[in-house]
């Protein structure tokens, strides 16, 4: 699903050069379920940016099912992201002046689905993720572990193929962290792919292959069982 | 989608209510002014709209060699210029005579009469409500009325060939009513009747020949015409058949279009401030919205991340904003549009309604107005709704998510530059109106040259049904007033100041030839006495010495020097042309502002005339010892009540007579006032709402600074400092602006105060006290706040 090759980001100030990636390589199979881990300011979270077409590479190559899309305009890439890629992030990043309802209805509104068919997938996610007795609440009347379902049903609403999640467990404790991690196992298991950038062993453990990152370069790769066997 | 629009911005709005508010507040405010302002623009453009073809209606100004002007000329040029020129298309004469009586039944009326020749509405096309205009004044016995006279005297029905009786003598049949014009118009008419009525009164035959300019005229022209040539033709014309041709230097075309502002330049003024006005004001609310906005962004970059990421494109983006602003702007105009019907119109009819009439808004007439808000609202919702978001949409989502707005640099130069047009409009207009206050004041309390206080001013000209019997009664009045104890003095004058009419004549000393241009009044041997004006040489008139025969003279000081005399011994003046020996100058007086300051004194030469000749006379004044006014106003007002006379008598303060001649700029004082008021308070609600977002966005560095030891006292300086200077910018950009718009706006006032420095640092000061006191709220709050909570909430 996702092939990306010899991949480069700089940021540069006025003095710096920082090379964020250095000539990465890695590939994602469709229905997997990846860990990238690695200290901060490996270049985790830039990666994920270029992953999810919010930033543009300044190098390399980077193919989204069968397509090369390094070097696509913001208006392609936004297009190529609304209807294939789900977000889940670290601080929720809800919309506070929505509802829970509204908060994830809003993608299925930017991809022009109908009303009805939009109240009938809105209400099955909030099923799906049990939180449809909170529909009307809005984001600062829920608890954190609430707070990132909505986000991740707002995720999933569209049936994205990609799933990016960015540390999901992060301002959670460990209980709600659980059973956020279990939700996205269960979404993997139906066939969503899942990238997800974390520093928590106990999540990276959810995943079936990890990616340890140092400096913009992948440093280890290891599928789960491999991983559990050296230690 | 719309719907969902509608439904954040009414979250949003809500959940930023103390911005939300002050931008209702500061957006009501102003375009409630923008729209008042506009109105009355509005009203004075639109005002003879119905007139069709006025750029080629013209009417004629005499010019004399003196350099004079004015709007009249001889009354039979006319119909010369009518018979030479095949341009014109129609022409008409306009004059008023005397002030008719108009009665009909029982009821008596006195309108403001204009009598006018058949081609009047050929070249004016008024809104007749009946009759026909071609044929309204064709017939010599007519009369055409406006509704507002109609409707006083026939009700709504319709008066069509009902009789009006004029003067008591002749009857006139009823052949046209026209709809009311705008109190704005060129034209302050009541009634029309015809020129040819004219013809019968010998008085008027006696003064309509070349000699005497009191008829004004209109002209309807070809498109075509050449008017520099046509002027030339009329100008040989009235050369060739004036009597004295050597006073005449020209005779001009000027358009109707400019008739209003030619005879009260002072109206050029107020119009062109009042555009000024709105669009400085507007210019305020637009930098407010557009700063507040700016800020809010900030806030909101992650949201707009977040719908990117979602999926949402910029269009929709900027379409939320604008719903949000758009919200904020219509119901401002609603609540403006409440504001201007109930309140500002109402006050602006206040100021300059005794002046000018009037103004009222009806929905029919005047909907261009509500184009022009919802024209307005549009504009303005579009700018602030999507200049702010531009620079920020175009931010990558990956920096926009972190809430890092580090992309944006250049934003503080232009919010700073924006703050500094503000304030240096505010100070422009804090600077004008203390200097207008100050002139104002200055006119007003400047030494006139005569006391005005205690003076009771009545004015006789009543028109008496029986001459003699009123000369009788009102001697007897005379006797009482001698015989009151509290009567000081009192005069019988036909002028007064503040009212001496512009009656001019050529005088000449007989011995050396040497002419003088001077201003004539009649007054008795009490004028000076009772006005407190004094004798500079000579003596007063006195009823023993002087007869009404002999017409002896008083001049002031300044026709003395203007005829280069050092005494009066045995001087007399003559009028030109006169045959008579001339008129013998007994005295002179000091020179006194017999007109408003804004004029210079001009020479001015008094006759003798006879305290009990109430034919001449319009004015009794009575100096009365203080503390009797009430006693002396009955006393007075008593003795008229018994004399029969078809107008009621009044009487005023000279004080409020004095005072009355500033009352037009002094309305345009109100007005500044107000705009001045209102630019330094929305600016300062802008600046207090960007100020609380500023302070927002400084928690924690205040926190820090807190937890480092700096105390409150320096972190206020430090919050207020960058304000502070720019608002002192503003100052030192609008000084000069100030000093150059009101150094030649005083130049029109002959005396006038000169431009003194602490104007300006009164109004600087002003500015920045209110701005101190503005960002003193925001940085003490922010200043005190705990560190260990700030700290922690970022």
């Amino acid at each position: 699903m996702i092939t990306i090759t010899d991949l480069e980001k700089y940021y540069a100030t006025e003095e710096v050069r920082t090379i964020a990636l250095n000539k990465l390589s890695f590939k994602v199979n469709e229905g997997e379920f990846v860990a990238i881990m690695g200290p901060s300011g490996c270049g985790k979270s830039t990666l994920l940016n270029i992953l999810g077409l919010l930033d543009d590479p300044d190098g390399g190559s980077f193919v989204f099912n069968g397509i090369e899309v390094a070097g696509f305009n913001e208006r392609k890439r936004a297009d190529l992201r609304k209807h294939n890629i789900g977000f889940v992030f670290q601080s929720f990043n809800l919309i506070d002046e929505l509802t829970v309802l509204e908060n994830v209805e809003l993608p299925l509104i930017y991809t022009g689905v109908k009303p009805a068919e939009r109240k009938a997938r809105v209400d099955a996610v909030l099923e799906k993720m049990q939180i449809m007795h909170r529909r009307k609440h809005f984001p600062q009347q829920l608890s954190g572990g609430q707070q990132q379902r909505v986000a991740v049903a707002r995720a999933v609403v569209n049936n994205p193929k990609l799933i990016l999640a960015d540390e999901p467990t992060g301002n959670l404790d460990s209980s709600n962290g659980n059973e956020v991690m279990d939700l996205l196992t269960e979404l993997n298991e139906a066939g969503t792919t899942i990238i997800m950038v974390t520093h928590s062993e106990h999540d990276a453990k959810y995943s079936h292959r990890i990616i340890r990152m140092l400096d913009g370069q992948k440093v280890t790769e290891n599928v789960l069982s491999e991983y559990v066997s050296s230690k | 989608m719309i719907q969902n629009h509608i439904k954040i911005s009414l979250r949003n709005l809500w959940k930023n209510k103390l911005l939300s508010t002050l931008n209702l507040l500061g957006l009501s405010i102003g375009i409630g002014s923008v729209l008042t302002l506009a109105f009355s623009v509005y009203a004075y453009y639109n005002a003879d709209s119905n007139i069709e073809g006025q750029e080629n209606i013209f009417y004629l100004k005499t010019v004399t060699t003196g350099g004079d002007t004015y709007k009249s000329t001889p009354y039979p040029l006319l119909n010369e210029i009518v018979k030479a020129s095949p341009e014109v298309i129609a022409a008409t004469h306009m004059q008023g005579w005397g002030q008719p009586w108009l009665k009909y039944g029982e009821t008596e009326f006195q309108e403001s009469s204009n009598y006018v020749d058949p081609d009047f509405f050929k070249i004016f096309s008024l809104p007749f409500k009946y009759g026909n205009p071609e044929t309204a004044l064709e017939k010599k016995y007519s009369i055409v009325l406006f509704h507002k006279i109609s409707q006083k005297i026939f009700g709504e029905k319709n008066p069509l060939g009902e009789t009006i009786k004029l003067n008591d003598s002749i009857n006139l049949t009823v052949t046209g009513v026209i709809g009311d014009l705008s109190p704005y118009s060129a034209f302050r008419l009541g009634v029309l009747m015809p020129t040819k009525l004219l013809e019968d009164y010998p008085t008027f035959i006696a003064r309509a020949d070349w000699s005497d300019s009191f008829t004004v005229n209109f002209f309807k022209l070809k498109p075509t015409t050449d008017i520099a040539r046509f002027e030339s033709q009329v100008t040989a014309l009235a050369k060739k058949n004036y009597s004295d041709p050597s006073t005449l230097s020209e005779i001009k075309l000027m358009p109707f279009s400019g008739m209003r502002s030619d005879s009260l330049p002072v109206i050029d003024t107020i119009i062109s401030g009042s555009i000024a006005a709105s669009v400085f004001v507007l210019l305020i609310v637009l930098i407010n919205l557009l700063n507040l906005n700016t800020s809010t962004m900030y806030r909101r970059t992650k949201d707009i991340a977040v719908r990117k990421i979602l999926g949402g494109n910029k269009k929709s983006i900027i379409i939320q904003f604008c719903i949000e602003n758009g919200i904020l702007v219509f119901a401002s105009i609603s609540i403006s549009a409440l504001l201007f019907l109930g309140f500002l119109l109402p006050k602006l009819n206040g100021i300059y309604g005794a002046d000018f009439g009037s103004i009222s808004f009806t929905v029919t007439n005047d909907y261009p107005v509500i184009l022009f808000a919802i024209g307005l609202g549009l504009f303005v919702t579009l700018v602030v709704g999507i200049l702010p978001t531009l620079r920020f949409i175009s931010a990558p989502i990956s920096t926009g998510i972190k809430g890092r707005i580090d992309t944006i640099k250049s934003n503080f130069l232009v919010r700073n530059s924006f703050i500094v047009l503000q304030f240096t409009i505010a100070i422009l207009f804090i600077c004008v109106a203390i200097i207008l206050n100050s002139q104002i004041g200055y006119m007003k309390n400047a030494p006139l040259g005569f006391n005005k206080e205690n003076v009771i001013v009545g004015n006789i000209d009543l028109e008496y049904k029986n001459k003699e019997t009123a000369t009788l009664k009102f001697n007897d009045l005379l006797n009482k007033l001698n015989a009151d104890p509290y009567v000081k003095d009192f005069a019988v004058s036909d002028a007064i100041p503040s009212n001496y009419d512009f009656n001019y004549n050529q005088v000449y000393d007989p011995e050396t030839d040497r002419e003088v241009r001077t201003r004539f009044a009649n007054t008795d041997e009490g004028y000076l006495k009772t006005l407190r004006i004094p004798l500079v040489m000579g003596r007063d008139f006195d009823e023993k010495l002087d007869s009404a025969d002999d017409h002896p003279v008083i001049i002031n000081r300044t026709t003395m020097k203007a005829l280069g005399w050092n005494s009066i011994e045995g001087k007399r003046l003559k009028g030109k042309g006169s045959v008579t020996s001339g008129n013998p100058v007994v005295g002179v007086m000091e020179d006194f502002h017999y007109q408003d300051m804004q004029n210079a004194v001009e020479p001015l030469v008094h006759f003798y005339s006879n305290k009990n000749s109430l034919a001449s006379n319009r004015f009794l004044s009575v100096r009365f010892a203080e503390g009797h006014q009430k006693s002396i106003e009955k006393l007075i007002a008593n003795g008229f009540s018994n004399i029969d006379s078809r107008r009621k008598y009044r009487q005023e303060n000279l004080t409020d007579k004095v005072s009355a001649q500033y009352r037009l700029i002094e309305g345009m004082l109100k007005t500044v006032n107000v705009v001045a008021l209102l630019t330094i308070f929305i600016s300062c609600l802008g600046m207090f709402g960007l100020i609380s977002f500023m302070a927002k966005r400084r928690v924690k560095e205040i926190g820090i600074r807190k937890v480092l030891g700096a105390g409150v006292l320096k972190l206020i300086v430090m919050l207020s400092k960058d304000y502070i200077i720019l608002v002192g910018i503003a100052a030192l950009i609008a000084f000069p602006i100030a000093w150059y718009i009101m150094d030649a706006w005083l130049r029109d006032f002959a005396y006038r105060i000169s431009l003194q420095w602490w104007m300006f640092v009164l109004s600087g000061f002003f500015a920045l006290l209110i701005t101190a006191f503005t960002v003193g709220i925001q940085a003490v709050k922010s200043a005190r706040a705990n560190p260990v909570k700030s700290l922690k909430t970022e």
